[in-house]
């Protein structure tokens, strides 16, 4: 007798609710006593009973089953066929066998070739069970398979976008500074050739125009610098911070003798990073610590202290401190706390130490007690391969 | 000032050309100046093809990269790859700062490579020193040969 076409609906709950069930099953003995075995336990399926694969093929296609009991001896085909019928339409069904006798080998390569379990005809009591957590299983897998290409579009879509704000930056500030130049240029050329030769008014507007163009220019040379440190192919190597600390302060030898600044540092170590990146980062931070000094010579200290991630550096000063609430503000490009009169400058500093130590997998941050100096921080990772950092140099 | 001098601009921007007539001038340059507007017709120049079959071979190039029709690296190129003109000094003054370019002019045998500046007072001061190293310091090749 055909058990094909054999239909139970198991309970009385709208259709909706239950789950559809196909069954693979060339016994009608074997199959009703499955079902029986769900109506017993209450498991809400709607159940469909096919005997061929052609029967099984047809099934799929009308009715997609959300989950398959298949006897592994089919006279004629094999239950594990449907796993290979559900990869080749790729559909992601669970499947159960159910078999008289499996034994451990057949068993793992029916786990193998992807079927979620096996239950044994003397043992169905345990299918109820195996059919609930196949679903849930199911659910999560399918849930988790969506975050998942949530998360993968969400990274694509900010990489992508950053990468257009970058060059975008970059086409910006490269294509604006040749129109500015002719400003600047202009602008220079007509204050030398007719200062005091038309009215003072005259002067004054030549004097604003030229001193707006040459700030334009400085903003857009700025955020030309800020943009390159994304676009550089940076190759970290094994860096002596302590050969770039010595670099940083040649650099800015004119402001230390200027000022009086005493600047001290331990012994500092090799990190991984890129040299003149991690050079920009000392010569920006111990620049800084120079120039928002406070009444007394600057006295300027660099650490470094390593944990079992990185390696944290610290540039500490006596300087005129920050206001604890804007230690944050500071790393935002073009923020500026003071105006270019109390002290020059077009706040990009920062912003680009920010954004170098990011690319290079660390952080930095400042901490700082209004009028009491200031203490940045930035870290550096350990190489990932677990070997050790070498002895500072 | 040797006045037999003769160079080259090969700019497309009128303004910039006009900053380096001034700059010259300050330098107190007395040689002529030709200039061209694009890659093509700078080798139409250098070949006095068309309507350049009067001109004069220059004695130094000041070639601009940015350039329309043939870029400044393919005119450096051509100059170089032809025997009547590869001895011609090529100063390449640009406002590219990328390295790529900077490289890239001096493989393809650029003599030295000038970024515009931005400023007036630094324009004209790179100005005077092209004008004081290469129809001062240093001896040309003769136009003949």
């Amino acid at each position: 007798m055909s058990a094909a076409g054999t239909k139970a609906a198991l309970q009385e709950l709208p259709p909706s609710q239950a789950k559809l069930l196909l069954v693979v099953e060339d016994s009608a003995a074997d199959a009703a006593l499955m079902l029986r075995e769900l109506r017993k336990d209450h498991c809400d399926v709607l159940a469909t009973v096919v005997q061929t694969a052609v029967e099984f093929e047809q099934q799929l296609k009308q009715r997609r089953p959300e989950v398959i009991l298949a006897d592994y001896n089919l006279g004629g085909w094999s239950g594990m066929e449907t796993l290979e019928i559900l990869r080749r339409e790729g559909l992601d069904i669970p499947v159960i066998i159910v078999t008289g006798a499996l034994g451990d080998v057949l068993a793992v390569e029916c786990i193998k070739q992807g079927a979620t379990d096996y239950v044994l005809k003397d043992g169905l009591a345990r299918l109820p069970e195996v059919i609930r957590r196949a679903l849930r299983e199911k659910t999560e897998r399918t849930l988790r398979h969506h975050m998942e290409e949530d998360l993968a579009r969400k990274v694509d879509e900010l990489a992508r976008s950053n990468a257009e704000l970058e060059q975008f930056a970059y086409v910006a500030s490269h294509d604006l500074q040749e129109p500015l130049r002719m400003v600047t240029a202009y602008t220079q050329l007509l204050g030398q050739r007719y200062r005091g030769k038309l009215d003072e008014t005259a002067d004054q507007f030549m004097a604003y125009a030229i001193e707006g163009a040459q700030r334009m220019q400085v903003l857009i040379l700025d955020l030309l610098a800020f943009s390159r440190v994304g676009r550089q192919e940076m190759a970290p190597t094994t860096v002596d911070s302590n050969a770039v600390m010595k670099e940083a302060l040649h650099i800015l030898n004119a402001a230390i003798q200027e000022s009086g600044a005493v600047v001290t540092y331990g012994e500092l170590p090799a990190v991984l990073a890129n040299s003149t990146q991690l050079l920009q980062v000392f010569q920006n931070l111990i620049g800084n610590a120079i120039k928002f000094r406070g009444k007394q010579p600057p006295c300027i200290s660099v650490q470094a202290e390593k944990n079992d991630r990185h390696w944290r550096f610290s540039v500490s000063d006596n300087g005129i401190g920050i206001a604890p609430e804007q230690t944050e503000n500071i790393f935002v490009v073009f923020h500026r706390l003071h105006t270019r009169k109390e002290y020059p400058g077009n706040g990009i500093g920062l912003a680009i130490c920010r954004k170098i130590i990011a690319r290079n997998g660390g952080k930095i941050w400042a901490e700082s007690k209004d009028g009491a100096g200031t203490t940045f921080h930035f870290t550096i990772p350990l190489p990932a391969t677990g070997e050790t950092q070498g002895p500072p140099l | 000032m040797n006045p037999s001098f003769h160079l080259l601009i090969v700019d497309d921007n009128p303004a910039d050309v006009s900053l380096v007539r001034e700059g010259l001038a300050e330098a107190a340059y007395r040689g002529e100046i030709d200039r061209v507007g694009d890659g093509a017709e700078a080798l139409a120049f250098l070949n006095r093809s068309g309507n350049f079959g009067r001109a004069v071979t220059p004695d130094l190039i000041l070639l601009d990269l940015n350039l329309p029709k043939l870029d400044g690296l393919a005119v450096l190129a051509a100059i170089r790859a032809a025997p009547e003109l590869r001895r011609i000094p090529v100063v390449i003054f640009s406002t590219s700062q990328l390295s790529r370019d900077i490289t890239r002019s001096y493989e393809l045998g650029a003599n030295c490579y000038v970024t515009k500046p931005g400023n007036l007072t630094d324009f004209f001061s790179a100005l005077k020193a092209i004008d004081r190293f290469w129809f001062g310091s240093v001896r040309l090749p003769s136009r003949a040969e």
